[in-house]
């Protein structure tokens, strides 16, 4: 009935031609582009790797085999877990909060800096000149770093020229240019919603704080951090999920013995061919995504309402 | 005072780092772009060339790559900027009840992965495809049609966000004196409030096509067969790594900083002109009195980016002309190294022979090889050992294959030791 109310004022309001363009063009994207596709990956995780020509056929039940592979392993396998598998998506979760900590980390005084310290024009400067390397290409960006970093990139080259260790250390399989790389790809993410937060706080209470005789780290611990929260929450939350979802910086970053999941992802729908494994592994990453986040949301006291800008 | 003075010495330390973090690798990609060298970088500097652009314009599929994310990018601005207007709107029409689960819904593909969307939408239109027995060729298997609403997912949230903060401004009060004198609904939306969102649909198209452009993530699912810009970008840079991809790297810096000044000079434009209606006391006031003036410091930095630009293309088409000569000069240089390098390990070898004739060879043979260790890392001088080591009369003691491991570095230990 209430909906039947909606509707009728809906069309009231905008029209019959307009409401059924806005109310079909919403539609569109939020059922057949956004939920119908997640819940297909998901039915499609539950699936065997079939043929085409197989589906509906009594072969194609529902089955929990892909979701145990990330666990246990094949049959062929051991030991008691898939560690391979679990491994990597351990150890994407956990360097990808590393980067979001290092990037919190590096960015909060450049924000505070352009929200409060800078004036007109060196802040519009500082901005533009930040948005400037967001915008080259990511592939770009990864390919930079290994220039750096590679066997005979500039840092080995000035290392061993200035003689502080004689042979070529290898910056690629140890990772430092997988991690160097993706803080980078995402500063920006961390700073704009840090920057919008403390920028709105009044200044006076940063004055009437330094009146009071306040310290600068309380100001900053008291005063400005409990403020700003919800942008801290806001950069964190992006930068945490994109570093875990991020796919080129690893293929190109990455060492040769060490794996992204969405490498692992890529590896089996492009390698392997098996889509409803690769539906599956694609599906945890999610769910551990939003989990964390929402873990994350929860330690700061943030509520979902206050991220959304 | 002073604890100030220690605070602003260590903040200006880290603010010098941190750009220097952000640039850094930029300006080093950008260098490497006009060294010879065919390995990008930037150290030993060999020859300014302007090759690796002419290498870039001549890649086929490069260039095919980049016809496919123009048209990608242009389909996904027509279908993401109305899909993020709609959305707005709806978002301003809906009851208070449905709004946050409605916002929760249309935001989540921002945060959502690329790759999960790539993989949801490729299974979703796929298995769609397989259920209503749409052949091979049909359009819901087209590489180009999937990638375009993929991609059109998330971007028509980040088009929402940009109507969503143009509409906060909005008077709907407008819209409703637009109905009262008679328009119709369709009259009142397209007179009224389509011309007031003008602005961010521009911003809007912007940001949607370079976001498509730039997409890796959700591309390289939805696109099967067909190869972007980004793509190809991608498997040329995992599988061999060459300058001509810095050279695409400059154009991009180049374009990006181009357009940041273009953009920052419309904005003080019109940053003055309001200025100047709000000090006239006029609603539609006159422009600024001397724009000429005005815009110059502008026009300035925007010539002096030009000759700058202009200056580094002479300079790269001047050295067209005797860039071979340099590398000529390289060549022979690296060569002159390497016959040097060879004559001293003949000699090292003589000596070693006339030692191991005098006395027992192994304890005191080993601290004079270790000296051509200094630079065995050096990929040349490998090869210049092979070189040198044919002629020899001792020929190492490996029956099967004597040069099989000659490159191997510890080769020359062996040897010695064996002797």
């Amino acid at each position: 009935m209430l909906l039947v109310n909606y509707f009728r004022w809906f069309f009231t309001k905008n029209g019959l031609v307009l409401g059924s363009i806005l109310m079909g063009a919403v539609a569109f994207w939020c059922i057949v582009m956004i939920i119908l596709p997640q819940m297909f990956m998901l039915d499609y995780s539950f699936r065997l790797n079939l043929a085409p020509h197989e589906y509906g056929t009594a072969k194609d039940v529902l089955t929990l085999e892909n979701y145990e592979y990330l666990l246990y392993g094949s049959s062929a396998n051991t030991d008691s877990f898939n560690f391979q598998d679990l491994g990597v998506f351990w150890r994407t979760i956990v360097a990808a909060l590393f980067v979001t900590a290092f990037d919190l980390a590096i960015c909060y005084p450049i924000a505070f800096y352009m929200a409060k310290v800078a004036q007109g024009g060196l802040s519009r400067l500082l901005v533009l000149s930040l948005i400037v390397p967001y915008w080259v290409n990511e592939i770009l960006r990864a390919f930079a770093f290994r220039i750096i970093f590679g066997a005979s990139g500039i840092i080995n080259e000035t290392g061993m020229d200035l003689g502080l260790w004689d042979q070529p250390i290898d910056f690629i399989r140890a990772d430092v240019a997988l991690y160097a790389g993706l803080s980078y790809a995402y500063i920006l993410l961390m700073i704009f919603p840090i920057y919008n937060a403390i920028e709105s706080l009044d200044t006076n209470q940063l004055e009437a704080a330094r009146d009071l005789g306040s310290p600068w780290w309380r100001i900053h611990w008291r005063v400005i951090i409990p403020y700003a929260k919800p942008g801290i929450t806001s950069g964190c939350t992006m930068v945490f999920m994109l570093t875990a979802g991020a796919l080129a910086a690893p293929q190109i970053l990455g060492g040769p013995s060490s794996l992204w999941f969405t490498q692992r992802v890529y590896e089996l729908f492009n390698k392997a061919i098996h889509w409803p494994r690769g539906s599956a592994y694609a599906f945890v990453l999610l769910v551990a995504c939003i989990v964390i986040v929402l873990l994350l949301m929860r330690l700061f006291k943030v509520r979902l309402g206050e991220i959304a800008r | 005072m002073t604890s100030r003075g220690v605070m602003k010495f260590f903040f200006g330390i880290y603010a010098v780092m941190f750009f220097g973090y952000l640039f850094g690798p930029l300006i080093i990609m950008s260098i490497s772009a006009f060294n010879s060298s065919s390995y990008p970088r930037v150290t030993p500097w060999e020859c300014l060339t302007g090759e690796w652009f002419v290498k870039l314009a001549n890649d086929a599929r490069l260039v095919e790559g980049l016809q496919n994310s123009f048209l990608i990018g242009i389909c996904v601005v027509l279908v993401a900027v109305p899909l993020g207007l709609a959305g707005a709107i709806m978002l301003t029409q809906i009851g208070n009840r449905v709004r946050s689960f409605y916002y929760t819904v249309v935001i989540c593909p921002i945060l959502v992965p690329g790759v999960v969307l790539g993989i949801s939408t490729l299974i979703f239109w796929r298995r769609l495809g397989n259920m209503v027995g749409a052949e091979d060729g049909s359009l819901l298997f087209n590489d180009i049609f999937l990638t375009v609403l993929g991609q059109a997912t998330f971007i028509s949230a980040y088009c929402m966000l940009v109507f969503i903060a143009r509409l906060q401004r909005f008077d709907p009060v407008q819209e409703e004196a637009a109905l009262d004198l008679g328009a119709t609904n369709v009259q009142a939306f397209t007179k009224v409030l389509l011309p007031f969102l003008k602005p961010a649909m521009g911003s809007a198209a912007v940001l949607a096509f370079l976001a498509s452009f730039e997409n890796y993530n959700t591309t390289v699912f939805t696109s099967q067969a067909t190869s972007t810009l980004t793509m190809v970008l991608a498997s040329k840079v995992r599988y061999g790594i060459d300058p001509s991809i810095s050279a695409l790297a400059v154009i991009i810096i180049g374009l990006t900083l181009a357009g940041a000044i273009i953009y920052e000079v419309l904005r003080r434009r019109e940053a003055r002109i309001a200025a100047q209606r709000l000090a006239d006391g006029l609603p539609g006031g006159k422009p600024a009195p001397k724009p000429g003036f005005g815009a110059l410091p502008q026009m300035a930095g925007i010539m002096i980016l030009l000759v700058v630009v202009a200056g580094v293309a002479t300079t790269v088409v001047a050295s067209g002309y005797n860039a071979e000569a340099c590398k000529a000069e390289i060549m022979q240089e690296k060569l002159r190294i390497q016959e040097k390098f060879a004559e001293e390990q003949r000699k090292l070898r003589e000596e070693r022979m006339k030692q191991q004739q005098n006395e027992a060879p192994a304890a005191p043979a080993q601290p004079k090889a270790a000296s051509p260790f200094g630079n065995v890392f050096d990929p040349n001088n490998l090869g210049s050992q092979s070189g040198t080591a044919k002629p020899e009369p001792e020929a190492p003691a490996k029956p099967a294959s004597p040069f099989g491991n000659v490159f191997d570095p510890n080769n020359l230990k062996q040897q010695s030791g064996e002797q």
